[in-house]
């Protein structure tokens, strides 16, 4: 087991070093120049070059690319272009933000879609099966801005029950983390971003649960269970549940580091300041600090999130034998 | 076909007299490789929707109004920070559509004359090289008296006019909104709206605790006014930081930290401090911090303001509250590009800024997150990407009526009118979308309105490519702009129709004289015949034989 984890952390370490790499290069092809986008196209030839050296940007490639891998190295990740911020205090700041939002939704997503999971298969082509499936794919195929618009139009707008967005009213900026969750307008303006995110993914824990579900159904050993006449409850959960819950596992690992990334639509709606607004606005306006920052903490994330996917799969199923070569 | 083309061109020699000599000529010997072939498609470059909705509406029905000619065109929706570079960096477009956003210091003509029209302007990437603008750009920079200043400005427009170096498509309105059951009090300001310094001050708030709630779509970037060169920064910055002069709600320039400004001849001018300034922390004002403010920014090359202090040849404390500013040639810009801009920085802070900053080796990569001014507000936090806070600085000489500001960003403008509407923003401090404005006037306790606007929405052309080297060909173009349909449809009618660079609205500058061109299909083909071009059995447009 040892030897197979620290396998598999050089492994994850290899990947973040060729994501790093990756990026350095992927964000100085983009077409257009950093100078270009913070500074006006109006300022002269010197002023672009003077920007050029308080960037760094007058150095060889080459020397800007050991620079930026010491940096990462020593969690020395620069300062923003645009702002001249720290770029690990911008990110750390912004990751909570989303990491909020997209706890509440994961949460929401995991515990209803994998309940109605299990029971849309146990009650297979009930009401609640196939009712439960169509909604589940409807939601699935709506973009999130359409149900977020809806639901801001219809509870926010028009009845007024949900504030408009935000994480706090205006000028009563939280002082903390702490200080931020015991606020009762923070809960309220979490609410709809939290459905609209839960909405978009819940159909695919619940699909999977429910198709995996329907396979273990099928074995012996659940037959076995019923024969020994154990509740039907004791059945659906201890036994057939758990051995389903592999594939969601695997799922929703990559989901919530695609989630963590992929709420652009919904910060935005929302008005939620997240890492997905920040991805879009540092790698529109070249500032290549706090994207190569943003993107590579999504991918270590993504990275992270396998590598422990892979660890809890060997808790969830005694089955899986572990080897020195890998997983068997 | 030769004969047609000589009488063409000896019509239109004696239509547009000898001050259209050298570009008359022009469609027989710049094109003479063209000659008779189909006129090339080109497109009309414009940033997308999602950044800006009004602009590919503008663009499709340019385009399609280019069929009116015979001449194809398509359209070519972009990234705006994409754009802007194939603009300015690449010069790899053919006609562009931009606005260009009514700032306070665009105010003054240099920017819509000199910057964009002489051959060496900064913003001229477009290839445009007339010797009488190049000569009337030079003549007002230098011209200090202001009335003559002002005859050589509208001079210049009626020339640019008459040579259509570009098209002003329409003058926009600064479309903004506010709950009128808040806030009283509010001071518009030409180009900037509602969302102007004036209002800053004098707004009061009727109810709760006094803060204005001021909405914005874009997040602000930066608080250091060093390295800060886009005016959503500005706008922030002034309410902290104390300016020289001010450019008041009518445009004019008003004193400001400064007393008075004596100008003493044309290249000198002194600057006497108010007294009893004090900085947030505490601190007096100075005239040695004034001096200290302009050596620091030209001693990091400070990009806004770099151009305006390469000019300065000395300057010196001559007084216990006056400094002389010393010029190497006279320049009129100087008020508004660099007094009613620079921001006052207290030495005691700024001197040791970056030496004592740890991992900060220049002054541009210094955040500047508590800023300390004297301005008629203190900074009180940034929490970035959502919002600013600050609060009335009691003491200044102009104190606000209101407890404070808090600047909001929102997502979209979609979400923005939506607070509005629900009562959780009290106003916009740039522009909002005018469908949403016309909505939000509809609502009870809501103002939605349009403001004047020194700022315009431009078709620029690349004076260095194919037909639009010639002023006829451009004219054409500028006859067949549907500008009436734009401004009721696509701008729901908060929009003037464009004519001269200057706007209207600035009204000190604005040649009245230079009038919008109606949309005229025939007339531009009859244009174009006049010129030489002609049009192949399908109706496309052909160069002149």
């Amino acid at each position: 087991m040892l030897d197979y984890t620290l396998r598999r952390l050089v492994y994850t370490l290899i990947t973040m070093f060729a994501v790093a790499s990756i990026l350095f290069v992927l964000f100085r092809m983009l077409p257009g120049e950093p100078t270009m986008q913070v500074i006006s196209p109006a300022m002269d030839a010197a002023v672009q070059e003077r920007m050029k050296e308080a960037f760094g940007l007058n150095e060889p490639l080459w020397k800007q690319y050991f620079i930026y891998l010491k940096n990462l190295v020593t969690l020395e990740w620069g300062r923003s272009f645009v702002s001249a911020q720290e770029v690990t205090d911008i990110l750390s700041y912004r990751f909570w933000n989303t990491l909020l939002l997209m706890a509440a939704g994961m949460c929401l997503t995991l515990v209803l879609g994998i309940g109605l999971g299990i029971v849309m298969a146990w009650r297979r082509n009930s009401a609640l099966d196939i009712g439960g499936t169509v909604v589940g794919l409807v939601f699935q195929a709506t973009p999130p801005f359409i149900t977020g618009l809806l639901l801001l139009i219809v509870l926010s707008y028009r009845l007024g029950i949900f504030p408009t967005g935000g994480m706090y009213p205006p000028g009563q900026r939280p002082d903390g983390l702490f200080d931020l969750l015991m606020m009762p307008a923070f809960w309220e303006r979490i609410v709809l971003p939290t459905i609209t995110v839960g909405a978009y993914y819940i159909s695919t824990p619940m699909l999977i649960m429910r198709d995996s579900m329907l396979e273990v159904l099928g074995s012996d050993f659940i037959e076995l269970a019923k024969a020994k006449g154990l509740k039907p409850r004791v059945v659906m959960l201890r036994h057939a549940a758990r051995n389903a819950l592999l594939g969601v596992v695997t799922i929703s690992g990559i989901m919530i580091g695609f989630a963590v990334g992929g709420q652009v639509v919904v910060e935005s709606l929302f008005s939620w300041p997240g890492m997905g607004q920040l991805m879009v606005e540092s790698a529109a306006s070249h500032d290549y600090p706090v994207a190569q920052g943003t993107f590579l903490m999504l991918a270590m994330l993504v990275i992270s999130l396998n590598f422990f996917t892979d660890i809890l799969y060997c808790y969830l199923d005694p089955r899986i034998k572990i080897t020195a070569a890998g997983m068997n | 076909m030769k004969e047609h083309s000589d009488l063409s061109r000896r019509k239109f020699i004696k239509k547009t007299g000898a001050a259209g000599l050298a570009v008359s000529i022009a469609p027989i010997s710049i094109f003479s490789h063209a000659a008779g072939k189909p006129v090339e498609e080109m497109s009309v470059l414009t940033a997308n929707a999602s950044f800006d909705p009004v602009r590919p509406e503008m663009g499709r029905l340019i385009t399609q109004a280019c069929k009116g000619i015979g001449w194809d065109v398509k359209l070519a929706a972009e990234d705006y920070n994409l754009g802007i570079g194939k603009v300015f960096k690449e010069k790899d477009f053919d006609m562009f559509i931009v606005r260009w956003t009514g700032r306070a210091n665009r105010i003054d003509p240099e920017t819509f004359i000199y910057m964009q029209h002489h051959k060496d302007g900064n913003y001229n990437k477009w290839g445009y090289d007339n010797p009488k603008i190049n000569e009337l750009a030079e003549a007002q920079q230098i011209e200090m008296d202001v009335e003559k200043r002002r005859t050589i400005v509208h001079e210049a427009q009626q020339v640019l006019f008459d040579d259509v170096a570009r098209s002003p498509i329409v003058y926009p309105s600064m479309t903004n909104a506010y709950r009128e059951d808040r806030l009283d009090g509010l001071v518009p300001m030409v180009g900037e709206g509602i969302g102007s310094f004036w209002s800053d001050l004098s707004v009061s708030v009727k109810s709760g605790d006094g803060y204005v709630r001021t909405g914005q779509t874009s997040p602000l970037k930066n608080l250091n006014p060093i390295s800060a060169t886009d005016s959503n920064e500005f706008k922030e910055l002034r309410m902290m930081y104390d300016r020289l002069v001010q450019i008041a709600p009518d445009g004019s320039i008003t004193p400001w930290a400064a007393k008075a400004i004596n100008v003493v001849d044309d290249k000198t001018v002194d600057i006497v401090l108010r007294d009893g300034m004090k900085f947030h922390d505490g601190k007096p004002v100075t005239i040695e911090d004034i001096k200290f403010t302009f050596d620091y920014h030209k001693q990091w090359k400070a990009p806004f303001f770099i151009s305006s202090l390469e000019k300065f040849e000395s300057i010196e404390i001559n007084g216990a509250n006056s400094l002389r500013i010393k010029l190497s040639a006279p320049h009129a810009p100087l008020m508004v590009n660099f007094l009613a801009s620079i921001f006052i920085l207290p030495m005691h802070i700024w001197k040791d800024i970056p030496e004592k900053v740890a991992d900060v080796d220049d002054v541009l990569n210094f955040a500047n997150e508590k800023p300390v001014g004297s301005g008629p507000f203190r900074f009180d936090y940034w929490d970035r990407g959502k919002e600013l806070k600050v609060s009335a600085n009691t003491g200044h000489f102009n104190a606000p009526k209101c407890a404070g500001i808090i600047r909001v960003t929102y997502g979209s403008h979609d979400a923005m009118a939506a607070a509005i509407e629900a009562g959780e923003c009290d106003r916009t401090r740039y522009i909002l979308k005018p469908a949403l404005v016309q909505d939000l006037d509809k609502i009870n306790g809501v103002v939605g309105k349009g403001y004047p606007s020194h700022g315009f929405y431009d078709l620029g052309y690349n004076h260095l490519r194919g037909p639009l080297k010639d002023r006829a060909f451009r004219e054409a173009i500028d006859l067949i702009i549907p500008r009436d349909l734009i401004r009721d449809i696509v701008m729901s009618g908060f929009a003037e129709n464009g004519g001269s660079v200057i706007a209207p609205a600035n009204e000190y500058w604005h040649n009245p004289a230079v009038k919008s061109n109606a949309q005229n299909v025939k007339k531009a083909r009859d244009v174009l015949a006049a010129a030489g071009y002609s049009w192949d059995s399908d109706d496309k447009l052909l160069y002149p034989a």
